[in-house]
């Protein structure tokens, strides 16, 4: 069983879930106020849902290759693969985010201002909370696509053991060495932790309404 | 003290100028879409209007006029207004308890001292028991009265209620209609109540405003509103029934359709030979089996039973008219009222009140 794959896979859905669920909150919280420009916004953030990962991987290829964007050739890193990786989960990030917080009725946000609160203490206190099964749902997508994301990570990243080869392209590896017995043993891994955390958004956060991140009273 | 002064064409248009004493009740009426609840927001910084002023405890919330702009604004925040929303808007996640330690969050650190306060708030509506329940645990009255408490918990300069009593049944309502008087007398701040329930606004204002197409027509006590609606259309939309048409000719007023004449008093400020609308209210008509020198003979049309009270429809002046009396079972068996059968009607003259007939076109119709 390849354990490195395993743990890179877990280390890239933890840092693309820390870095783009705060990126994906701001984003979803911004879009609403968007105004005319929100659908070319929203056309833009859902294009990885549509775009072939071979065509996203060639053009992340190309603008990671070479001294890129931070002066040094990120592609066939991990910071290279995670920055893929980022791209690849803005729809799964933003989305339900989005959904939840257009979801909570204005008379809500109106009351909450004629209550005093400032902009940030509403979005604290009311917003967050009202949108938090959208954030959790955010949070099981991003997590559960960054371990089976495959296209993408191989163009970006090729297959460098404990620096880019991930359980997916671990899991073609194997395959395409006829080791099915591994294969099968990291599919299952991958099948088993995508089920959990399913489970747990359905299971746990989707049976409460919603919970305070803090206490009011 | 409240006051306001707002004028605005776009999105929904907006004349509306008027005061609220520290308090009074005011009440602003009206039908769907008069801009009654535009009002509301717009005191309460949830809107803005083109041009005016809103001036509330000697505080300037808003000023705005053609030439300079808006050069003040105070956020929605800033405005000390309590607010309750016509469909309650309480924080669906918090209990009854947190929803009302929300408008306390700036102003009481202490987290403890901010549950007291809100338990207090709680325990004067009648609800502290409920404390901990969310308001989807709560009924329409309960959810009101959180609502009301947290509208309440800031110590707001200003109440505004936007059709409060709406979406409630008709026993809680008069539950929460004791709780607003009793709170009038503690609270000494304007309040201001939006309804299109004009029985409710005759109950508990002490003013009344009424707006129509975003146009306040004429603020008055309820009973002189009632009795001298100042024109046609304010008339109409009181719901007096029996409106007239006729020509006033210096004290005289000749009824259109018949050959009765009237005696009126008017402020002497109707020309000659006016063209007016008329309006007799119910305490200047009488029903009698006899007829006398200035009776009218009129014929029963209908006679509709609602409980003890009977609305009786009557036909006078060869059916030219139709004559709306209310009155109580007992009086209407006392008259020997019934359909088909002739009756004599009295109108006292002096109880009728004239107005100007203007087109609902005519912009002049809001001024007279």
């Amino acid at each position: 069983m390849d354990i490195d794959a395993i743990l890179l896979s877990l280390k890239l859905a933890l840092w693309t879930l820390a870095l783009i669920l705060p990126f994906g909150i701001w984003v979803a919280h911004k879009l609403q106020k968007a105004g005319k420009s929100k659908s070319w916004l929203e056309a833009g953030l859902a294009l990885p849902l549509v775009l072939p990962p071979t065509v996203l991987g060639y053009y992340l290829l190309i603008g990671l290759g070479g001294k890129s964007f931070l002066g040094i050739p990120l592609v066939f890193s991990f910071t290279g693969i995670l920055i893929a990786s980022l791209i690849v989960n803005l729809p799964f990030a933003i989305q339900p985010i989005q959904r939840a917080f257009e979801a909570i009725n204005p008379e809500i946000i109106e009351a909450a201002q004629v209550s005093g609160l400032s902009d940030w203490q509403i979005f604290r206190l009311i917003e967050l909370p009202l949108a938090w099964r959208g954030i959790t749902s955010a949070a099981v997508l991003t997590f559960a696509h960054t371990l089976g994301e495959f296209g993408v990570i191989l163009m970006v990243g090729g297959a460098i053991p404990g620096e880019t080869k991930t359980v997916s392209i671990a899991i073609y590896d194997k395959v395409q060495s006829f080791d099915t017995a591994s294969a099968g043993v990291l599919s299952l891994i991958l099948l088993g932790t995508s089920l959990i955390a399913i489970a747990i958004s359905y299971g746990i956060f989707g049976r409460q309404p919603s919970h305070p991140p803090e206490r009011v009273s | 003290m409240l006051k306001i002064k707002l004028s605005q064409t776009i999105p929904n248009p907006l004349q509306l100028n008027l005061e609220c004493t520290s308090g009074e009740l005011h009440a602003l009426v009206g039908p769907s879409g008069s801009g009654k609840t535009t009002a509301l927001r717009t005191i309460a910084g949830l809107s803005n209007a083109q041009t005016g002023s809103i001036e509330c405890g000697g505080e300037l919330w808003y000023e705005a006029d053609e030439i300079n702009g808006i050069t003040t604004s105070l956020c929605p925040a800033e405005r000390s207004c309590g607010f309750l929303f016509q469909q309650y808007a309480l924080f669906p996640h918090l209990s009854a308890l947190e929803n009302v330690c929300i408008p306390l969050y700036n102003s009481v650190s202490e987290s403890g001292e901010r549950q007291a306060q809100a338990r207090q708030w709680l325990n004067r509506m009648g609800i502290v028991e409920l404390a901990n329940r969310v308001p989807n645990q709560l009924s329409g009255g309960q959810q009101q009265r959180v609502a009301l408490a947290r509208a309440l918990a800031r110590s707001p300069k200003i109440l505004l209620l936007d059709e409060p009593f709406s979406a409630v049944d008709a026993p809680t309502r008069q539950g929460l209609y004791k709780t607003l008087a009793e709170l009038r007398k503690d609270l000494n701040i304007p309040i201001l109540l939006v309804t299109h329930d004009l029985r409710e606004a005759d109950l508990l204002a002490d003013r009344i405003t009424v707006i129509d197409q975003g146009v306040g027509l004429q603020t008055a006590p309820p009973k002189v509103l009632f009795e001298r609606p100042r024109n046609s259309r304010v008339a109409e939309l009181v719901g007096i029934n029996n409106k007239f048409e006729g020509v006033f000719n210096a004290g005289r007023l000749t009824w259109n359709g018949c050959q009765k004449i009237f005696e009126v008093m008017d402020k002497g400020k109707i020309p000659p030979h006016t063209p007016v609308a008329w309006v007799i209210p119910a305490d200047g008509l009488s029903l009698h089996q006899q007829a006398s020198a200035s009776s009218i003979e009129a014929y029963v049309e209908q006679i509709s039973l609602l409980g003890q009270i009977a609305v009786i429809q009557l036909l006078l002046n060869n059916a030219t008219h139709i004559l709306t009396w209310e009155a109580s079972a007992a009086e209407v068996k006392r008259l020997g009222l019934e359909v088909g059968k002739n009756t004599h009607v009295q109108i006292d003259g002096s109880k009728i009140h004239i107005m100007p007939l203007r087109s609902i076109n005519d912009p002049r119709r809001f001024t007279s």
